[in-house]
């Protein structure tokens, strides 16, 4: 009986090869010249909740309708014998957002035309990428602004320093200055009441307060070049998140100009202490400017549905999580993915310096070592979440 | 009661400019000022002049600020020491080393010199009750 022994062994490899291609992590399908299903592994099975049997014979753009487009090009592919790849397709929003990459390979089976077809899910490799861009992104522009602000530093302290000088230059207060009036022959008090019919004494009031102005926004570019914090101790997120939100509440800007008071917070915080080394100033700021900007995005569209922050703290992969979500208009991709870059604000002219997120990435990342990303459903909300490497006891 | 007459500042700063504004100001107020460009510039300055207060910027070519504070230190012991620097970041840790030698770090940009003024006349006069 030895063709019986054949076909059981062609049996066992034919169970074999499909072990293979269950095992596999890409979801595989075979299909005809016009993209009818005839052979589906187990990861299709998982992504798409349609069993092999039901899907022989179907038209897989139909089951897997997100790939619909590539999976028009099976004729093609069939005919110029040679593969085709989509490196990265985009599929859903938000939390829900996933990256796919697609090929497409001729087959020849059994004298008839086929294809076979791997999509695999590349959404995790896609956000590392995205992680390690923006890092990049942020350490060059991040030493540029704070080599910039250490380069303005001196002339604008010479500015504003000479500005005071002229100021006292005409005091009839300094010995100097009268003795100095007198050698060219004018009278001191005259050449003050001069300057100050001529509204000079305000130009040069306006000087020094446009320069401490100036000098304000470098004070905050040199954050980035900042490597450690001050005044770190291990405190529980929850409780911090807790403060600020505290904060937030007694806020000038947040009462007045985002009534805060009329936003609904909702927590949904972890029940045990998750404690973190936290520099306590700076990660009141971050959080104050997270909330604020919350705020002021729900401002736009509370008139649509009722303003709610959600504020979140859990532990994951031993990272200290807090998240603050609004229901505010969101962004779109392009503005995401430039949110924590200096300067880079979607307020109006005069509204933001665009400064908070990027000082508040330069204080997670460098002084915490801790990671900030911004998520986003446009037209839904926002979320920011922040992670922190979790230590030490309950001394909160 | 010690006049602001009384006391000699050494400014030492590589910046001309910012020498020049702040010297015109501790001038109007009546103080004695010298400048110098660099902190070896500075030593040869310190040993002969022996001022009460002696500001120095943190960032300085070749020897820096905290170098130049610690040389100076022990050359004149008396002199009470002011650093003047832009790196709001590098305040704890350079405080921590020098500490000891320096009184008091001003954050540049200085908005309003009468402040300075003050912190000079306060550290000199704590330096002459030494």
């Amino acid at each position: 009986m030895p063709h019986i022994c054949a076909a059981k062994q062609i049996n066992q490899h034919k169970k074999a090869l499909l072990d293979i291609l269950d095992t596999l992590p890409s979801i595989i399908v075979r299909v005809d010249r016009d993209g009818r299903v005839n052979l589906v592994n187990r990861r299709f099975e998982q992504f798409s909740g349609i069993a092999a049997a039901d899907a022989q014979g179907m038209l897989l753009e139909t089951l897997i309708p997100q790939f619909a487009g590539e999976l028009q090009q099976v004729a093609v592919v069939i005919d110029r014998q040679s593969a085709l790849t989509n490196a990265r397709i985009r599929s859903g929003s938000g939390a829900d957002l996933h990256y796919y990459s697609l090929q497409i390979y001729p087959l020849d089976f059994d004298m008839s035309e086929m294809a076979v077809i791997r999509i695999d899910d590349i959404t995790e490799h896609v956000r590392i990428e995205e992680i390690m861009a923006q890092t990049e992104k942020m350490i060059m522009v991040s030493g540029l602004a704070a080599g910039m602000a250490h380069e303005i530093n001196n002339p604008l302290g010479a500015v504003m320093q000479h500005a005071q000088n002229i100021e006292r230059r005409v005091s009839a207060d300094i010995p100097a200055n009268l003795k100095a009036a007198a050698e060219v022959g004018v009278d001191l008090d005259l050449v003050r009441a001069y300057l100050e019919k001529r509204g000079i004494f305000a130009f040069i009031g306006h000087i020094r307060s446009a320069g401490m102005r100036a000098s304000e926004i470098i004070s905050q570019m040199l954050y980035f070049n900042r490597r450690t914090e001050p005044g770190v101790v291990n405190a529980d997120v929850t409780t911090v998140l807790e403060r600020v939100v505290g904060l937030a509440a007694t806020d000038y800007d947040m009462k007045k100009k985002y009534a805060f008071r009329s936003i609904e917070v909702v927590r949904e915080y972890a029940h045990e202490p998750i404690c973190a080394d936290i520099a306590l100033q700076g990660m009141e700021q971050v959080l104050l400017n997270i909330l604020k900007n919350a705020a002021q995005a729900i401002a736009v569209t509370a008139l649509q549905r009722a303003p709610r922050i959600i504020l979140r703290t859990s532990l994951s992969e031993s990272m200290a999580v807090i998240e603050i979500e609004d229901n505010g208009p969101g962004m779109d991709e392009a503005v995401r993915l430039r949110v924590f870059e200096p300067f880079f604000s979607t307020k109006e002219v005069g509204v933001g310096t665009g400064l908070g997120l990027s000082v508040a990435y330069a204080i997670v990342t460098n002084g915490h070592r801790g990671t900030i990303e911004a998520r986003s459903r446009p037209g839904e909300g926002s979320c920011f979440v922040i992670k922190l490497p979790c230590r030490g006891g309950h001394d909160a | 009661m010690m006049h602001n007459t009384d006391i000699t500042v050494l400014l030492v700063d590589d910046d001309e400019m910012i020498r020049d504004c702040v010297t015109a100001y501790l001038e109007d107020e009546g103080f004695s000022v010298h400048g110098a460009g660099s902190g070896e510039a500075g030593l040869t300055l310190i040993a002969s002049l022996r001022p009460e207060v002696c500001i120095s910027d943190i960032c300085l070519p070749g020897m820096n600020g905290e170098e130049f504070v610690v040389k100076a230190h022990t050359l004149c012991p008396a002199t009470r020491y002011l650093l003047h620097t832009g790196m709001l970041y590098s305040l704890s840790d350079e405080l921590l080393g020098i500490g000891m030698t320096a009184d008091d770090v001003l954050l540049k940009p200085i908005h309003d010199l009468s402040r300075l003024v003050n912190k000079i006349k306060r550290i000199a006069a704590a330096g002459r009750t030494l």
